[in-house]
C-alpha cells in the first residue's frame, strides 16, 4: 500500500506526538536518576533543599522513567501496531487525544507534586489520590479506544502484540485502582484503606506487576510486532507465544510477596511468591526465545541493522534479569539481596537494558516510518548503543559489587560474636560504587541525549511536508 | 539448537498481518518445554516442603517444618552460645570492675563498637574524635568528668548544659575585655580586665575560681585548648558569652544536650558504652 494511503488510512499524528514525548522523557526521566545517584554519592548535592532532597527527587525519577517514558512508549507502540496489525483506523481519534494530553496532564502534576512533598508514600504509586484517579480515567481512555479497535478490526485473527499490550492494559487497571484505594482527607492527603502487612502487601502486588505487567508484558508487545517487523521474518513459534502469554498472566500476580520475605507477612504467602517466582524463569525466557529465534537464519543482519541491535540486546538482558529476579526472591538469597543495592542493580538491567534497549529499537524503527526517511546520522545511532550498553554494564556492575559487600558487611561478626562493622562503615564503603553508579547512569543519559538529537535532525531533514510525498525507504 | 535448524521450513499458521507478519507452527524448543514442566514439578515441591496453603486455622506446616521465626531463632542462638559466657558475667558487675577484667573488657569494647558508632558517633564522631559543637570524647578533657560512674550516669540521664545569656548584663566592651581574657587563658596569660569582670560577674560560679572548669556544673576548662564551641575565637567566645548555652527563650543560643538513653538501650548495653568510651583514650 502507497504510503499516502497508510497515512490516511491510519492515525499516526497521535503515534508522532507520543513517540517524540518518549524520547524526551526518557532524557528527562534518566537524567533526574542521574541526578539523584550524585546525590547518594555526594549529599552537599541536595543543596539543603527539601526540593531537591533525594526522598523527593527519587520518586520524581521513578515516576518519569517508568510513567512519562514507559508510558509514552507503550501508548506510541501500541497504537501504532493495533492498527496496522488490525487494518484499521484507531477507533476513536479523539480518544486518543484526550489519551495524549491526560497523560501529560498528569506527568505535569507529578513534577509539580512530588518536589513540594506530596506522597503516598507507596512506591511506584507515589501521587495522590486526585493524581490517581486521573490516571485510573486516562488509563481506562487508553484501553477503551485499543479494544474498540481490536474489535473492529479488519483481520480474522488477533494478533500475538496485541494478546500482550491488552493483558497488560487489563492487569495495570485493577492492579493500580486497588492499590490506589484511599481515604482522602485533603485535597493532596489520603489515607490507603488498607493497613500494616496487608497494606504492604497490596503495595507489593502493585509494585511487582507494575515491572511484571507494565514493564514486561507491555513491552514484550513492542518485541511482538517489532522484531518480527524489522527483521522481516516469521515469529518462530506460535504454541510458545500462547503458553508463555498464558504462564506470564497467571503466574506474575503471586509474586509480590517475595518482596516481603522476612517480615510480618505470613510464611506461606513468601513460599508462595518465591515457589511461583522459581518457576517464572522458563516462562519468562520464552519471550526471549521466540524472539531470538525470529532471528534465525538472519543474525547476519545484526552487523547492519542499528534497529535490530537494540531489540536483540534488550532480549540478552531480559532474559538476564527473569534469571537474577527469582533467584533472588529464593528466602535464603534474599536474605543477603534484600534491602541492598542488589536490589537496584537488578531493578536497573531490567529497565536500562530490557525496557529501555526494546523501547529505543522500536522508536528508531518508529521515526524512520512515521517520518518517512532514513535517522539523520546513523553513526549517532551505534553511539546511543554503545553509551547506552556500557552504562547498563557499569551501573550493574558497580550495584552488584555494593550490594553484595554491603549485605556481607551488614552480617559480618567476629570471634566474640561482635558485629564488625557500624551502619556508617558499610556507607563509606559503598562509596566509589555510588560514584561508579553515577558515571554508568549519566553515560546512559547522555545516550539519550544523542537520540534525542538524532531524532529531532532526522524530523527538522525530513522537512515540512513529507508526510504525503515521500515514498517509504523500506518497504 | 537441532531443534530450529528447519524453523523457517514449518509451514505458518495461514494468517497474515500488516503485509508481513506471520507465525510458524514451529514447537516450542524441547528443552523448553522439558523445563516449563520441571517448573511445574518445582512448585508442587516447595508447596509441600515449606508452609504454604492457607487453611480456616493458620496454613499448611510443610514437611521442613521451616518457618521463618525458627530460621531467625537458629541465627540468634548461632551468636548467643559465643557471647553467652560474656554476657552472663557482665550482668553482675559493675563498670569500674568489667574495666578492671582485662579479657571482659577486650569483649566489650568489640561489642560495643558498632553499639557507639550506630548510636554516639553521629555527634560524637568516629572513635570518639569529636565533631563540630560535640565533645571529643577521646581526650583527658572532661565537661562532667571522665571516671567510669560518671560516663555510665552520663549516657543514662542524658545532660543539659546551661548558661545564662548576658547579653543584657555586659555592656560592648565587657564583653570584648571577656572575650579577650578567656582567649588569653588559654594561651597561659590572662587580660587584666577581663579577669576583673569573669569574678564580678560570677563566672567563677561554674568555670572555676582557677578557670579550670567545676565539673559539677559542667563548665568548661578554659585553661587548655579545647574549645567546646569551636573555633575559639574571640568572635565565638563573644557569641557564647552573649547567647549562653540552652539559654531559655533566646533562639540564637547554643544548643548543648547529650540525649538520655535509659529508654533506648538495656543496662548492660550502656554499661558497655561507658566502658568503651573510657577506654577510648581519656578515661579517669
Amino acid at each position: 500500500m502507497a504510503s499516502t494511503d497508510l497515512e490516511q488510512k491510519y492515525n499516526f499524528e497521535i503515534v508522532r506526538w507520543f513517540s517524540v514525548a518518549s524520547v524526551i522523557y526518557l532524557v528527562v526521566g534518566t537524567f533526574v536518576g542521574a541526578y539523584a545517584a550524585a546525590e547518594l554519592a555526594w549529599p552537599a548535592l541536595n543543596f539543603d533543599s527539601p526540593y531537591l532532597s533525594f526522598g523527593r527527587i527519587r520518586p520524581l525519577h521513578t515516576n518519569a522513567v517508568i510513567f512519562a517514558f514507559g508510558g509514552c512508549v507503550l501508548m506510541a507502540t501500541a497504537f501504532y501496531s493495533v492498527q496496522r496489525t488490525c487494518g484499521v483506523r484507531l477507533w476513536s481519534d479523539k480518544m486518543a487525544w484526550f489519551t495524549f494530553w491526560g497523560w501529560n496532564l498528569i506527568i505535569v502534576l507529578a513534577v509539580i507534586t512530588l518536589p513540594l512533598g506530596f506522597t503516598q508514600g507507596k512506591e511506584y504509586a507515589e501521587l495522590e489520590w486526585p493524581i490517581d484517579i486521573l490516571i485510573a480515567i486516562v488509563w481506562i481512555s487508553y484501553t477503551f479506544n485499543f479494544i474498540m479497535t481490536i474489535a473492529t478490526r479488519k483481520s480474522s485473527h488477533i494478533y500475538v502484540s496485541n494478546w500482550f499490550f491488552l493483558g497488560m492494559m487489563v492487569m495495570i487497571t485493577y492492579l493500580h485502582v486497588v492499590n490506589s484505594l484511599a481515604i482522602p482527607v485533603e485535597l493532596f492527603k489520603s489515607y490507603s484503606i488498607f493497613s500494616s502487612v496487608q497494606d504492604a502487601m497490596i503495595q507489593w502486588w502493585w509494585g511487582h506487576n507494575a515491572v511484571g505487567f507494565y514493564l514486561t508484558a507491555g513491552f514484550l508487545g513492542i518485541m511482538y510486532y517489532f522484531v518480527p517487523k524489522q527483521a522481516d521474518r516469521p515469529i518462530f513459534s506460535y504454541r510458545l507465544s500462547v503458553l508463555h502469554f498464558w504462564s506470564l498472566m497467571f503466574g506474575y500476580v503471586w509474586l509480590g510477596s517475595h518482596h516481603l520475605h522476612y517480615t510480618a507477612l505470613p510464611d506461606w504467602a513468601g513460599s508462595l511468591g518465591a515457589a511461583i517466582s522459581i518457576a517464572m524463569i522458563v516462562p519468562s525466557w520464552g519471550g526471549a526465545v521466540n524472539g531470538m529465534l525470529t532471528l534465525s537464519g538472519a543474525w547476519d543482519k545484526l552487523r547492519t541493522d542499528y534497529v535490530l541491535r537494540f531489540l536483540i540486546i534488550s532480549l540478552a538482558f531480559y532474559a538476564m534479569s527473569t534469571f537474577e529476579g527469582p533467584i533472588m526472591s529464593i528466602r535464603v538469597v534474599n536474605a543477603l539481596s534484600h534491602y541492598t543495592d542488589w536490589t537496584i542493580g537488578h531493578v536497573h538491567s531490567g529497565a536500562l537494558g530490557w525496557v529501555g534497549m526494546v523501547a529505543a529499537g522500536a522508536l528508531y524503527h518508529l521515526v524512520t516510518r512515521l517520518w518517512k526517511t532514513e535517522m539523520y546520522s546513523v553513526k549517532l545511532v551505534n553511539m546511543h548503543f554503545w553509551m547506552a550498553t556500557i552504562g547498563i554494564v557499569i551501573y550493574i556492575v558497580a550495584m552488584w559489587i555494593s550490594g553484595i559487600m554491603q549485605a556481607l558487611m551488614w552480617r559480618d561478626y567476629d570471634e566474640f560474636g561482635a558485629l564488625t562493622y557500624t551502619f556508617a562503615e558499610s556507607v563509606a564503603a559503598m562509596h566509589p560504587y555510588y560514584v561508579m553508579r553515577f558515571v554508568g547512569g549519566f553515560i546512559y543519559s547522555l545516550g539519550g541525549l544523542v537520540m534525542l538529537y538524532n531524532v529531532i535532525m532526522t524530523i527538522r531533514q525530513a522537512g515540512t511536508e513529507p508526510r504525503i510525498s515521500a515514498e517509504p525507504v523500506k518497504a | 539448537m537441532s531443534d530450529n535448524k528447519n524453523s523457517t521450513d514449518a509451514p505458518d499458521t495461514g494468517h497474515v498481518w500488516d503485509d508481513n507478519l506471520r507465525e510458524l507452527t514451529n514447537q516450542p524448543p524441547r528443552w523448553w518445554i522439558i523445563t516449563f514442566y520441571l517448573g511445574a514439578v518445582f512448585i508442587i515441591g516447595y508447596l509441600v516442603l515449606y508452609p504454604s496453603i492457607p487453611l480456616v486455622n493458620g496454613s499448611t506446616k510443610g514437611v521442613l517444618g521451616w518457618t521463618q521465626m525458627k530460621r531467625l531463632q537458629a541465627s540468634v542462638e548461632e551468636l548467643d552460645a559465643i557471647r553467652k559466657p560474656f554476657e552472663d558475667k557482665l550482668k553482675g558487675m559493675s563498670a569500674q570492675a568489667v574495666l578492671d577484667d582485662r579479657e571482659l573488657s577486650n569483649y566489650v569494647v568489640r561489642s560495643a563498637k558498632v553499639l557507639f558508632g550506630d548510636r554516639c558517633a553521629a555527634c560524637h564522631g568516629t572513635g570518639g574524635a569529636g565533631n563540630p559543637g560535640y565533645p571529643i570524647l577521646a581526650d583527658d578533657d572532661w565537661l562532667y568528668g571522665g571516671n567510669i560512674d560518671t560516663i555510665q550516669q552520663t549516657i543514662t540521664n542524658g545532660r543539659t548544659g546551661l548558661m545564662p545569656a548576658f547579653k543584657d548584663n555586659v555592656s560592648e566592651q565587657e564583653l570584648d575585655d571577656l572575650a579577650k581574657h578567656i582567649l588569653a587563658l588559654s594561651q597561659g596569660s590572662e587580660h587584666a580586665a577581663g579577669k576583673e569582670l569573669y569574678n564580678s560577674k560570677g563566672c567563677f560560679g561554674c568555670h572555676g575560681m582557677e578557670a579550670k572548669g567545676v565539673e559539677m556544673m559542667g563548665g568548661a576548662n578554659f585553661t587548655d585548648t579545647i574549645w567546646r564551641f569551636a573555633p575559639g575565637t574571640e568572635e565565638s567566645i563573644k557569641y557564647t558569652i552573649t547567647n549562653g548555652v540552652n539559654a531559655p527563650g533566646n533562639d540564637a543560643t547554643r544548643i548543648a544536650i547529650m540525649p538520655v538513653f535509659k529508654e533506648q538501650l538495656t543496662e548492660t548495653e550502656i554499661k558497655k558504652l561507658a566502658v568503651y568510651v573510657h577506654k577510648l583514650g581519656g578515661g579517669q
